[in-house]
């Protein structure tokens, strides 16, 4: 550690991370394109100059990525100096940066844009027309690149040598021709594609399924946990006026995932909103299943419960840690213990995130006592059980309808999913909110606590699976009447 | 036993004066738009019908079709009462004003267009119309609303100071010309000269004025008194309750205008024509009577209203004073048999 | 503090009865006077190069909509009158809006959506009927917004020339 001043303000610094780094953790403002903490520094985009005196010797303006803090160092990033001269690499950017802000994507999270604005100077000095390059080059299913507004940052670039590690894109071409582009227009591979969107600082790279949904600051953002594997990446979920999931982003958290995240996770919205939704609930009636209220419902399933006494609770990997404990407090009034369906882990497992176990809260559960059971031995015990309730979401999809429909007629089934399943087995379906619907958290592989966030309103009359245990175990009776009630 | 001609020339005449009331009454609302439209720049009522006559029929219409509306802890029955309350006196009391001189049809005399003929005239038209407060109180005592009962005892404050001015300037007239006979009252003013309004003017002055607070019109009306009460009285009722108050209102402002003209000038008789034919003695009565009902719409349109307080002063410490002064000169002048204005008046 | 003293009434004043009669002859004057009443539906309303209708988009020559679906009008927007959802489109300019709305309920003819539009490609038409029998008819969609750029001509002239104003220097 080595101490440094910056804008007069003593600070410690490490001395192996660059001089933005320690101005960054003391909250002094530097702005940065091409440089990236998750990322080599290159200094190619020359804006994060600040004035650096180092001894008795003037100051010089140095760009703070590359430069690394020294003992006694004083960095001014305010002073006129480092403005001016940020002022002029800004006005080279923008030379060939096409005003097309109302139909860019990254427009108002655009960090090109913020710094223009901060630094105020609204007219360009060129009387050339700006370079024409083109701008919707495809590069594979994922991302599309424009080519005028890339400012050549080269962080996508990085990206793919540093943190895959399997280069595939490059800078090609020279002077004011200078693309990005993949190995002989190759379409990009790998699943970490999603990430180069993100770390674009201007509108360059974007997602083809995000391209043109939404306006940034219609989105309502909120911190959550991706449920696609066991390793949980902290996440960013954006919601546009309370109905669609529009993109799911990595957020920054060193302990699980650094910056970045999967395309899995990424674009593991369409379950998410998905349509045909179950609102409300539906309860076995002569004919069919029909729509009934949320607490007649309820009833039916704790009639079906009693009737059988013996039950089985076949649970979603997806069950929250808290709504996990309710259960099985619940459980005990029948004398058994909730299992969770783990299905088989996939192909998907790499060295970078994704742990190839589909089950996002497998240690959660594990660690409440809720033990695991492979797809197969969970059906086999639904086949030797007379009364099943199936409980979290997609749960129906991860045992699979087929299952439930080759049981003998005589089994008593109840789901509570955010589907419904109309089978003859089934007695009731309860609806219940999804993962952007409800809070809770989920316990990755390695122990960490995922909060999961309600980041939309549910369905009218779709409650939270712990609303609805608290309802069940409210109208149950407790456990001395039912022991009176056997005896 | 009374002849059926007899009994349909009475039947006619109900018909012809009820009916008629009933119209002046829907034709002063339109009356009062058009005139305050014109007094303001303005055009008034003109879609429906020509010149928008047909606009009474069409509130007329609304008024039952909208929703009748009942505040919650409203006194059920006095609150449906009350509106009947207000309307009725007046039309009780439109019985005793005789419009016009004896009918004559070819030749043949069918009395006075008047549907009683009472010899207390004066004394039953009093005693009713007093009674039409209590519609005013009763409605807003009965809604249940603060408002509502605020413009209840403000009328009911404003009714028993001013109906003393009133009847004291009446009880003048009627020391004049010694009945209580409205038809009387009106025979004895046949020419011009003998209008009671040159031997009272006075009294005519301050019965005018009183005659505005006992219907609670502008600048008196404090029952309703939109700015500090929202509507008074009225303020909790809707459709035809809430008209039946407008046309008791109208209505008792049209008999009200009758018995001013009955007693100040002249009823039927028509100026300088003492020999005049029934019908153009009853247009001039329509006309009189006219005359007063436009004075009650200008009047509201030009002047604006009192402070409460300064109408309770004007009608306690100046009107009841000169009210008695009037009666007592007007007494000391005819127990002393010095009628200066029945010679005056015979002169012309 | 000022103490306004009230005016000292003259007898006659106190008397009220002249001054009644003054104002009664006043008003019986104003009744013979020429109305200003406009009568609507049948005499036009008077519009003149301020009036600001109701906003409508603009489409161009070559029946494009001008619109590119960036949401500033719909961010301007201080009623929340406005919803736009954009797509993408093969044209040139790459986007363009699926959905439209302007809730004309809730639309309060403030103009900011036309400031606010870095496309020019929408402005306060000069249509200020506005009467429907629901709510839902009066949320209205692209196709009843759109218009050609000749019939918003007028206000397209006179908004720039407005900009011109105000960005030549003042000459004091």
């Amino acid at each position: 550690m080595v101490k440094i001043t910056v804008n007069g303000q003593q600070i410690e610094a490490d001395p192996k991370k660059p001089l933005i780094h320690a101005c960054h953790t003391h909250d002094v403002d530097v702005p940065m394109y091409c440089y990236h903490p998750g990322l080599s520094p290159v200094g190619s985009c020359r804006i994060c100059q600040v004035e650096v005196k180092q001894g008795e010797a003037p100051g010089r303006v140095m760009v703070a990525c590359r430069t690394y803090p020294a003992e006694g160092m004083v960095v001014d990033t305010e002073s006129p100096k480092a403005h001016e001269t940020r002022r002029e690499c800004l006005e080279f950017l923008l030379k060939n940066h096409p005003l097309d802000c109302p139909i860019c994507d990254k427009a108002g999270e655009c960090d090109l844009q913020d710094f223009t604005y901060a630094e105020g100077q609204a007219a360009g000095r060129t009387h050339e027309p700006r370079r024409p390059l083109e701008k919707r080059k495809s590069l594979g299913d994922t991302i599309v690149l424009d080519e005028e507004r890339c400012i050549l940052c080269s962080r996508c670039v990085r990206f793919f040598e540093e943190i895959p590690k399997q280069a595939q894109l490059t800078v090609s071409d020279l002077g004011s021709r200078s693309v990005i582009s993949t190995f002989m227009d190759k379409p990009l591979k790998g699943k970490y594609q999603g990430n180069i969107a993100d770390l674009c600082p201007v509108g360059a790279l974007t997602l083809t399924k995000f391209r043109f949904q939404a306006r940034v600051w219609n989105l309502t953002k909120m911190a959550s946990t991706c449920g696609e594997c066991s390793r949980g990446c902290s996440t960013t979920v954006e919601v546009l006026r309370g109905s669609d999931v529009k993109r799911i982003r990595p957020r920054e958290n060193l302990d699980v995932n650094g910056w970045w995240i999967c395309d899995i996770g990424r674009f593991a919205f369409s379950h998410i909103n998905a349509p045909n939704r179950l609102e409300g609930s539906l309860v076995r009636e002569v004919p069919g299943l029909s729509i009934a209220r949320n607490e007649d419902a309820l009833c039916a399933v704790r009639d079906m419960m009693m009737r059988h006494k013996e039950v089985l609770f076949l649970v979603s990997p997806w069950l929250t840690v808290e709504e996990g404990q309710k259960l099985l407090d619940y459980s005990k009034r029948f004398g058994s213990k909730p299992i969770f369906v783990s299905p088989e882990h996939n192909s998907e497992k790499d060295t970078v995130l994704h742990t190839g176990d589909p089950c996002p809260n497998r240690r959660g559960l594990t660690e409440l006592g809720i033990e695991g059971l492979p797809q197969k031995a969970a059906i086999e015990r639904m086949q030797k059980s007379k009364c099943i309730v199936l409980l979290g979401e997609r749960i129906v999809e991860l045992i699979g309808a087929s299952a439930v429909e080759a049981l003998p007629h005589a089994t008593s089934v109840a789901v509570f999913d955010c589907h419904a399943l109309d089978l003859p087995q089934v007695q009731a379906c309860v609806g219940i909110a999804n993962s952007a619907e409800r809070t809770g958290t989920w316990v990755n592989i390695d122990g960490v606590k995922g909060p999961i966030a309600a980041v939309k309103p549910t369905p009218r009359n779709v409650r939270a699976l712990e609303r609805h245990l608290d309802d069940l175990v409210k109208l149950s009776p407790s456990t001395e009447s039912m022991g009176a009630r056997a005896r | 036993m009374i002849a059926w001609q007899d009994l349909l020339v009475m039947v006619l005449k109900i018909a012809l004066i009820f009916g008629g009331l009933i119209n002046v009454g829907a034709l002063m609302t339109l009356a009062e738009r058009k005139f305050s439209a014109w007094m303001q720049y303005r055009i008034g009522p003109n879609r429906v019908g020509p010149w928008g006559l047909l606009q009474p029929l069409a509130d007329g219409v609304k008024f039952i079709f909208k929703e009748s509306l009942m505040p919650d802890g409203a006194n059920k029955a006095l609150f449906r009462f009350a509106p009947v309350i207000a309307a009725l006196p007046a039309f009780m009391t439109i019985a005793v004003i005789p419009f016009s001189n004896d009918i004559v049809i070819a030749g043949k005399n069918y009395g006075k267009l008047a549907i009683a003929d009472l010899d207390i005239g004066v004394l039953f038209l009093l005693a009713i119309g007093g009674l039409s407060v209590y519609g005013v109180i009763l409605g807003g005592w009965a809604s249940n609303s603060k408002f509502s009962l605020m413009g209840g005892l403000r009328a009911s404050a404003q009714m028993i100071s001013y109906e003393l001015t009133l009847i004291l300037t009446i009880l003048a007239v009627i020391a004049l010309s010694g009945t209580l006979n409205l038809a009387e009252i009106s025979d004895g003013q046949a020419t011009i000269g003998t209008w009671n309004i040159w031997s009272q003017p006075l009294g005519f002055m301050l019965f005018v004025i009183a005659m505005f607070a006992e219907t609670n019109r502008h600048p008196f009306d404090f029952a309703e008194c939109e700015a500090e009460l929202v509507a008074g009285f009225h303020t909790e009722y809707s459709a035809m309750k809430f008209a039946l108050f407008f046309l008791g209102e109208y209505s008792a402002m049209t008999v009200i205008s009758c018995l001013a003209t009955v007693l100040f000038l002249g009823g039927p008789s028509v100026p300088f024509w003492v020999d005049a034919p029934w019908y153009v003695g009853f247009g001039a009565f329509i006309a009189k009577t006219s005359m007063f009902l436009f004075l009650f719409i200008w009047v509201r349109w030009t002047l604006p209203r009192f402070r409460f307080d300064q109408l309770m002063g004007l009608g306690w410490k100046v009107m009841l004073p000169l009210a008695l002064f009037n009666l007592f000169v007007t007494g000391v002048f005819v127990s002393l048999g010095w009628n200066l204005w029945a010679k005056l008046g015979s002169l012309i | 503090m000022v103490i306004v003293k009230r005016k000292e009434l003259s007898f006659a004043e106190q008397l009220y009865i002249p001054e009644i009669l003054r104002g009664l002859s006043i008003t019986f004057r104003k009744m013979f006077e020429p109305k200003v009443t406009r009568q609507y539906p049948e005499e036009a309303l008077i519009k003149t190069d301020v009036t600001r209708g109701q906003p409508r988009l603009v489409v161009n020559e070559d029946n494009s909509i001008a619109c590119v679906s960036c949401g500033l009008c719909e961010a301007a927007c201080p009623a929340y009158a406005i919803t736009i959802d954009g797509g993408e489109t093969e044209r040139e300019i790459e986007r363009e809006p699926k959905r439209f709305d302007i809730d004309m309920l809730r639309c309060i003819l403030c103009g900011f959506c036309e400031e606010a539009c870095p496309k020019d490609a929408i402005y306060m038409s000069d249509e200020l009927e506005l009467a429907d029998y629901s709510r839902e008819a009066l949320i209205y969609d692209m196709d009843k917004l759109k218009r050609p750029k000749k019939a918003l001509q007028d206000r397209i002239d006179y908004v720039n020339r407005i900009n011109d104003r105000w960005q030549t220097p003042s000459s004091t």
